[in-house]
């Protein structure tokens, strides 16, 4: 083994001083072995730090966990699920009784208007008494469409990642999908926006 | 070394006269740290409160009029003594510090290649597990970049028995794995 071989860790990391590191560098010039061994150690600390750098990698902060994609998609269709089984099971509102008592006596059914109309083409000497039906069928209509939801908006957010494939978008790019829910469930309005 | 290891020439002196410059050795010096604490054996989590508090007590440092002599081996050596305090996640993890966790090359490059590149650096744990402790801390300071002179100060030893520990420790890997 050549004596200059200790030295040449700390001349390829540049702790010797000048002279010494003069006399290592034209010894390995000539000596095929130290030569060797240089092209070594420089690959070994290259490998090292790739080593450090493997690490790292995966415990390094902001990288997004590979679940993360999956759990998203998983939450995006257990909402999409849920949407369309509140579609199915909205049952049509109900319909109120006037509660006005009517001088004719009283008009069963389920919608005073519906009755109202013939009753008015039957009857045009009730015409005031039409009209006032009238009235009341849309105060009673008023009252019930009142009680019922309104157009409601649900925000979900999609990570880039559950609809792209890995790489083709950059990380952290969240989409925001906009519904319009109509009172009977439907879907009115879908809109996406970054 | 990589292209990111830390600077040779930091601005050893006059830090503390502007705030910004201790600004600018965090953005030079947290990913090199951050690394060597997770080599040591830290999560992810710990290492960043590490490197938080080690430049927490800079300032402070710089702030009480202290020596404004290489603050990089300075900053190592706080973070290195912070790692020791968590003892317990220390002890637990230092046994397989360099094991495991290459997920990154699989973003590269064919298989194959990725397959090779696994092993080798497989080998390299493997052996670097064979490793003394000062010889593994010794190797992994020299990969932040740091000097002989500042490892030594880091771990309290002389400069010449850190060039002898690095030696060592080169020629044992080298010996026991083929790279």
């Amino acid at each position: 083994m050549c004596d200059v071989q200790a030295k040449l860790v700390a001349w390829l990391d540049r702790e010797l001083p000048a002279e010494e590191a003069s006399e290592v560098e034209h010894h390995v010039e000539r000596c095929e072995e130290c030569r060797h061994w240089a092209a070594k150690y420089r690959h070994l600390s290259e490998t090292f730090d790739a080593y450090c750098d493997a690490l790292m990698a995966p415990k390094a902060p902001g990288r997004v966990p590979r679940w993360v994609p999956v759990l998203a998609s998983s939450v995006v269709a257990a909402s999409l699920m849920l949407l369309v089984l509140l579609r199915t099971r909205v049952e049509p509102p109900p319909v109120l009784e006037p509660t006005v008592a009517t001088p004719t006596g009283a008009v069963p059914g389920p919608s005073p208007a519906v009755e109202l109309a013939p009753a008015a083409a039957r009857a045009p000497h009730k015409a005031a008494v039409r009209r006032r039906h009238t009235s009341q069928a849309q105060r009673v209509q008023e009252r019930a469409t009142q009680g019922q939801p309104m157009d409601t908006a649900i925000q979900i957010a999609i990570p880039a990642e559950a609809m792209f494939p890995p790489g083709a978008m950059p990380a952290g790019i969240n989409f925001v999908a906009d519904l319009r829910i109509a009172p009977d469930g439907s879907v009115q309005q879908v809109r996406l926006r970054q | 070394m990589s292209d990111d290891s830390v600077p040779l020439a930091l601005p050893l002196i006059r830090v503390a006269a502007d705030p910004s410059e201790v600004t600018n050795l965090y953005h030079e010096l947290r990913k090199p740290l951050l690394r060597y604490l997770i080599c040591l054996g830290l999560t992810s989590d710990e290492a960043q409160d590490v490197v938080q508090d080690a430049f927490v007590s800079l300032q402070r440092h710089l702030s009480s009029g202290g020596d404004q002599e290489n603050i990089r081996g300075w900053l190592f050596r706080v973070a290195h003594n912070q790692a020791r305090n968590r003892q317990t996640s220390y002890d637990r993890r230092f046994g397989e510090t360099l094991d495991g966790g290459m997920e990154f090359l699989a973003d590269s490059t064919t298989p194959e290649q990725v397959l090779l590149r696994k092993e080798k650096l497989r080998r390299v744990a493997a052996a670097i597990q064979l490793l003394a402790e000062s010889e593994r801390e010794c190797l992994l300071l020299r990969a932040g970049g740091l000097r002989y002179r500042e490892i030594g100060e880091v771990l309290g030893m002389a400069t010449s028995t850190v060039g002898d520990t690095v030696e060592r420790a080169m020629r044992k890997l080298a010996e026991k794995c083929n790279v």
